[in-house]
Formats: C-alpha cells, sequence, structure tokens
C-alpha cells in the first residue's frame, strides 16, 4: 500500500496531467466566456462579429454602480464577519471544553448549508418588514410610534440577511487553524510573561493567517456572485453583481453577462493577489502550516 | 437554404450538443413525446397560465389528450427554447404573449395559421378585437396565432389610502402610482422593462410630458426619457421597493408593506383571500393598460406529423365556451367568445354567482380597453430599453 502510495505521489505523470484537466476545465471556458464578451446578440440570436458595446454598456447602463456597490457590500460584511468569527472561533477551538457543546455548535453552523437561500431570506421579510415581529413588538412596548421602514428593503437590511449565512464560512476555516496551533506555544507565551494581548498579536494571528485568508476567499467569492438577499430583502435599492448578471441572463444578453462575470472574476483575481502578496511577507502558507505544531 | 436552418444546424448540431440532447431526454421537463401518426397527444410548450388546471375536462369533451411543457413569462427563456433549443421537434403547439410571431413567424418557426381549416369552427364568430389584433399577426399582417386569453394590466391599491371610491369603480391616475403625496415611499413597482418601462412611457406620453412615438418600442433615446423620470422618482422615495414575482406581488399586499403596486391581476384576488373581500382593488386607469394576450401557435415542424386535424382542434379549443368558462372562473381571465363561456355555464347547471362573475369579467376587460393600451414583448428596440432600464435598477 505505501508503495502504491509513494509511486502514485512521486510520479511524473500528476502535475502534466493535472494542469491538462485544470486548463481544459477551467481556464479554457474562462476565456471562451471573456472571448463572448465581445460578440453581440441580435434578435435573440449571437452574432460573431467583434463588438466593444457590451463593455462600454457597463458604463452607460449603469452597472458599474453595481460592481462599486458590490465591492463596498463584500467589503463590509467580509470586515463584519471576521471580526465575529475570529473570537468565536478562538473560544471554540481553545475556550470550549465539553467535546458535546462544541460538536452541537459544528452541527448548527452547518444549518446555512443545507437551506435554500430564498427560503431562509424569506423569513426574513417576515420579521423586518413594517407589520412584522420586530416592529409590532416595539411598537407594542412604546418604545417606537411610528414603524422603522428602515429595517427592511435598504442596504441595512441585506447586509443583516446576509451576514447569517456566510458566517460558517468564515469561521470553519479559521477554526481549523485554530486547533491545530500547539497550546504548547500558548503556554510558553504566557510563562515568558506575554499579555493575552500580546499572546494574540504575536502568536495566534500570525499563525491563524492561513486561516484567515481561507476565510476571507470563502466568503468574499460567493459575496461577490450573491443576488438572493440583495433581491429580496434591498427592495431593488441594493442591486449587486450577482442580480445584474442574472438580469442580463433572463433577457439573453449572454455577452453582457460574459463581460459583467469577467469584472467579477478580474476583480477577485486583483483581491487574491494581493492576499497572496501579504501572506508571503510572512514566508509562504506551507511554511506557516508546519510551525503550527512542533 | 434558410437563415433559420444554418442557424440551427450551427448551433444544434456537433458532439457537444449530442450530450445536450441526452441531457434533455433524460430531464423530465423536455421528455421526449410520443408523436405517433394521428396521435390524439398534443404537446404544448408555453406560460402555464394558459392551462386549465385540469385537463381532463377537455380529454373529456374533445378526446384529446394535452402534454405541456411549463415556462414562466420570461420573453428570453422562452425565445432560447424555440430556436436554439429547437422545441418545435418534439411539441406541436407554443402558447406565449402575443408578439413573438414578429420574429418567429417570419423566421420560419410558427406556421401561418390556416383560417379555413375545416377544425377551426370558432374562428369566424370570434371577434377581430380579439383575433385580428397585432398581438397575433406580424408587421405584414400575416396571421400566426389564435387568442387565447387577454387582459390589461394596471396596478392594485387600497382604496381607503389613496381616497378613493371602495367600490373599485374609479378611473385612477398612473400619478398615483409615481408622484402623488398620497403614496410616497409607499409603491411597489415591478423590476421588468419590459411592463414597468413601458408603463411609465405610457404615463409620460399620455400627460404629454414626453415625446414618444410608441411606449411599447421606445428608442435608445425615449427610453433614456422614461429611466431618467423613474430614476428621479426613485430618487425621491416614491418607491418602497422593486417586486420580481407573483408570490411577491401577493405578499407586499397582504402584509400591506406597500398601497399601491403594478402587478398582475390576481395578486390582487389572492390577497383579498387574506385581508378580506375587496380591500385590494385591481385599478381602473386614466391613462391605458399593458394590454398583454396570449396567442397559440402551432410549430412549422408539426405540419407534416399527421396529427394536424388534431392540433387545430386544439387550437379551436381555445376559443371554446367551456376552455372560456374554466379559465375565467380559475384565473379571472377573459378572453375571445366571453358569450359561448357563459352559454356553457349556464348549459351545465353552475351558480348563478359563477354566471354573473363570467359576465363581469367581459364587461371588465371592454372597459379597461376603451383606454389606450400597449404592450409588445418582442420589441424591435427591447435591446436599448433594457439598457436603459438598467440604470434605474442600478441607481
Amino acid at each position: 500500500m505505501r508503495g502504491w502510495y509513494s509511486n502514485f505521489v512521486s510520479a511524473g505523470w500528476v502535475v502534466p496531467v493535472f494542469t491538462v484537466v485544470w486548463i481544459g476545465l477551467v481556464v479554457v471556458p474562462l476565456l471562451i466566456m471573456v472571448l463572448f464578451s465581445f460578440v453581440e446578440i441580435r434578435d435573440y440570436r449571437v452574432v460573431y462579429d467583434l463588438t466593444l458595446k457590451n463593455w462600454e454598456s457597463l458604463i452607460d447602463s449603469g452597472r458599474w454602480i453595481s460592481v462599486v456597490r458590490t465591492l463596498r457590500v463584500t467589503a463590509v460584511i467580509t470586515l463584519i464577519e471576521i471580526l465575529v468569527a475570529f473570537p468565536f472561533a478562538l473560544w471554540l477551538a481553545k475556550g470550549c471544553k465539553s467535546k458535546n457543546v462544541k460538536a452541537a455548535i459544528i452541527t448548527l453552523l452547518t444549518i446555512p448549508f443545507f437551506l435554500d437561500p430564498s427560503s431562509r431570506t424569506i423569513v426574513w421579510r417576515a420579521i423586518l418588514g413594517k407589520s412584522g415581529i420586530i416592529n409590532t413588538v416595539f411598537i407594542e412596548l412604546g418604545l417606537i410610534d411610528q414603524p422603522m421602514e428602515w429595517l427592511l428593503f435598504s442596504e441595512f437590511a441585506v447586509h443583516f440577511g446576509m451576514i447569517a449565512p456566510y458566517f460558517p464560512t468564515m469561521v470553519f476555516p479559521i477554526y481549523l487553524v485554530l486547533t491545530l496551533i500547539d497550546d504548547d506555544y500558548l503556554q510558553a507565551s504566557q510563562d515568558l510573561g506575554a499579555s493575552p494581548l500580546q499572546t494574540l498579536i504575536h502568536i495566534i494571528l500570525p499563525l491563524a493567517l492561513p486561516g484567515i485568508v481561507a476565510g476571507i476567499v470563502f466568503t468574499m467569492v460567493p459575496l461577490m456572485a450573491a443576488f438572493v438577499e440583495p433581491g429580496m430583502l434591498g427592495g431593488g435599492f441594493v442591486n449587486l453583481l450577482g442580480e445584474s448578471v442574472e438580469a442580463a441572463l433572463r433577457n439573453l444578453k449572454y455577452p453582457t453577462a460574459a463581460a459583467l462575470s469577467a469584472v467579477v472574476i478580474a476583480l477577485l483575481a486583483v483581491l487574491l493577489t494581493a492576499l497572496v502578496l501579504i501572506l508571503r511577507r510572512r514566508g509562504s502558507l506551507g511554511a506557516i502550516f508546519v510551525t503550527l505544531k512542533r | 437554404m434558410s437563415d433559420r436552418i444554418l442557424s440551427r444546424r450551427d448551433v444544434v448540431k456537433g458532439a457537444a450538443v449530442s450530450v445536450a440532447a441526452v441531457g434533455m431526454a433524460a430531464s423530465p421537463g423536455f421528455q421526449q413525446f410520443a408523436l405517433a401518426e394521428a396521435s390524439t397527444v398534443i404537446a404544448g410548450y408555453g406560460v402555464t397560465t394558459s392551462q386549465l388546471k385540469d385537463w381532463s375536462i377537455m380529454t373529456k369533451s374533445l378526446g384529446l389528450e394535452m402534454k405541456w411543457t411549463g415556462t414562466d413569462a420570461d420573453i428570453g427563456t422562452y425565445m432560447r427554447d424555440v430556436i436554439s433549443n429547437d422545441l418545435g421537434e418534439t411539441h406541436d403547439i407554443f402558447i406565449f404573449d402575443g408578439g413573438t410571431e414578429d420574429i418567429l413567424g417570419p423566421q420560419g418557426y410558427y406556421a401561418v395559421l390556416d383560417e379555413d381549416h375545416p377544425q377551426l369552427t370558432l374562428w369566424g364568430r370570434t371577434a377581430d378585437s380579439w383575433k385580428r389584433t397585432d398581438l397575433l399577426r406580424d408587421e405584414a399582417g400575416v396571421q400566426y396565432g389564435v387568442p387565447v386569453i387577454g387582459n390589461g394590466d394596471s396596478f392594485g391599491y387600497f382604496p381607503d389610502k389613496i381616497g378613493a371610491n371602495p367600490n373599485g369603480m374609479d378611473e385612477i391616475p398612473w400619478a398615483m402610482m409615481y408622484e402623488s403625496d398620497k403614496t410616497l415611499g409607499r409603491v411597489s413597482m415591478d423590476r421588468s422593462w419590459l411592463l414597468s418601462s413601458t408603463e411609465v412611457g405610457n404615463f409620460l406620453k399620455a400627460n404629454n410630458r414626453a415625446q414618444i412615438a410608441d411606449n411599447s418600442d421606445m428608442t435608445g433615446e425615449e427610453a433614456r426619457v422614461v429611466a431618467d423620470y423613474a430614476v428621479e422618482r426613485k430618487k425621491a422615495g416614491q418607491f418602497r421597493t422593486l417586486h420580481q414575482s407573483f408570490e411577491e406581488q401577493v405578499q407586499l399586499l397582504s402584509n400591506r408593506e406597500i398601497d399601491i403596486i403594478n402587478c398582475w391581476e390576481p395578486a390582487t384576488k389572492n390577497a383579498n383571500i387574506e385581508l378580506g373581500a375587496d380591500l385590494v382593488r385591481y385599478a381602473f386607469t386614466v391613462e391605458g393598460y399593458y394590454k398583454w394576450g396570449h396567442g397559440a401557435y402551432c410549430h412549422t415542424k408539426a405540419l407534416d406529423r399527421g396529427n394536424l386535424d388534431n392540433i387545430y382542434k386544439m387550437l379551436n379549443y381555445y376559443m371554446s365556451g367551456e376552455y372560456r368558462a374554466y379559465q375565467a372562473e380559475q384565473r379571472g381571465y377573459a378572453g375571445p367568445n366571453m358569450d359561448l363561456g357563459v352559454e356553457f355555464a349556464t348549459a351545465n347547471g353552475w351558480t348563478a354567482e359563477q354566471i354573473e362573475n363570467l359576465k363581469w369579467t367581459e364587461t371588465k376587460v371592454n372597459k379597461k380597453f376603451e383606454k389606450p393600451f400597449f404592450g409588445k414583448p418582442a420589441a424591435k428596440h427591447s435591446a436599448e430599453m433594457e439598457e436603459e432600464w438598467q440604470r434605474f435598477l442600478n441607481a
């Protein structure tokens, strides 16, 4: 078994095969998509005359506004997720001693993955609406005279509605990395007189960086394509890129959708490159993982 | 070799599409229906609202069986399925909002209607106002479809909120939707450019606020004026939300989240079931309506399958009293030969209330169509109109 495994791992064909398959399944379709953004649809048919119209229309139709808005909303939600998820993951990995509680929490965190986005979002409309639960309770308690209309169909509602579904994608990678940190490091830091804050900043955070980066990637990428929550909770005031792509597809404007998708991919490529460069300053990802265990 | 055939061969043939075809064959929605010669099974594709909730009624009276593949009101999806997915290979009848024949007729997908076909017995007695509209004929006046159902769309409203007569008979100006202080921040507008931009265009045109030749097919410049106005009203806070689906329409009305909404008429009916009878009214308007009408078309590829008589029998059924009565009763939609619907209901022992409702459906639609109406799902300038409407959505 070990011989087979060694032969498999050391085989020279793995890299070329992977490269060819990856190029065929991922890179080529992406290139075709980019090329598609330079053709036109006329009378519901593709016309293969090269044109820049689709790219120009991203400006003329105001779709660029949704690009900027998407970046802003994505950045804010990702930041909120990090701020909430990191302490939670730290407690779960190092603070929570009960195995049963830990197992129960991890199970609960998987719930958003099982729910259809529309089903889990539509509920918030009944809660946040003018005659929803929150407004009704607040009015009954005499805390407000008029319903708070900004609770629904606003940027607040979109942020609020997206925090819970994307929380697990931030928590899990951070939690996994934190569990790998050897407790002896933390003990040594304490023995050498470091305060809890110093241990957090100089020991835990650098070692948790791969998990944080993975959390950012797993959270930010789907956020950039989200359209269900913005559509249902934004009330048409928080159009994001995902909705623009969906609207273009619905109207058979495949080249426009291709141009928008190319923008999304370009933005992600820039952001991911930035993250890789940040990590590089602290050594390679692999090197960080090696230091997690003595 | 026609342009249509060339296009289809370009797209459909080849290994990649063979895989897609296998996938389609495996998909329940696109099953290859048995198309035996002189088959009594009619394969149909189109909008679900045109269908009876129980086709066994038709089977009992005509001896035909309907195999239906439904789609929504999204014209993009429909055109893709007819043109690229070549559903004419497997389906006989197509039903969609009138207007698609402007493209699919001349390109050879829809067959020209044989008005003298012996099975089309009700064609002669069907009023021109239903059968000769440009929703069923192309720009050259060639007839492709038979009328199925139709309505004039406007908006639902709470009379008490806008100070209108609770009986719903007032004619309400569209300004109540777009710029009345009574409804500021209490309006929901459909995201669809097809519906909402043409309605705003009609409002601006009718009130001499913009020079628009045809608000159902606006040029880029005209669509820009409409979008500018809509953006201005959006920024002024006129709209509480923008909606997208029928379910949302019902929910927004039922929760009283809004006071006025451009929507489908059945949404007001559904909301009233929850809120109480006639609390929400569907507007008779001052300036006019978005007129839509479903047409039923025979595909050219179905002409030689040997079941053409049965296909025409089915087309004829859409104009019959039995179909009319059940459609109006189940969905509240009118159509051609409403008198036959009343006759059918009377002869089959329907209640006086049901018969009155059928009569009201006809009266209501006739009253609506005294006003200007518009609507062209396959507009020539659809790309420009959609493009400009995006500015409103993104604002």
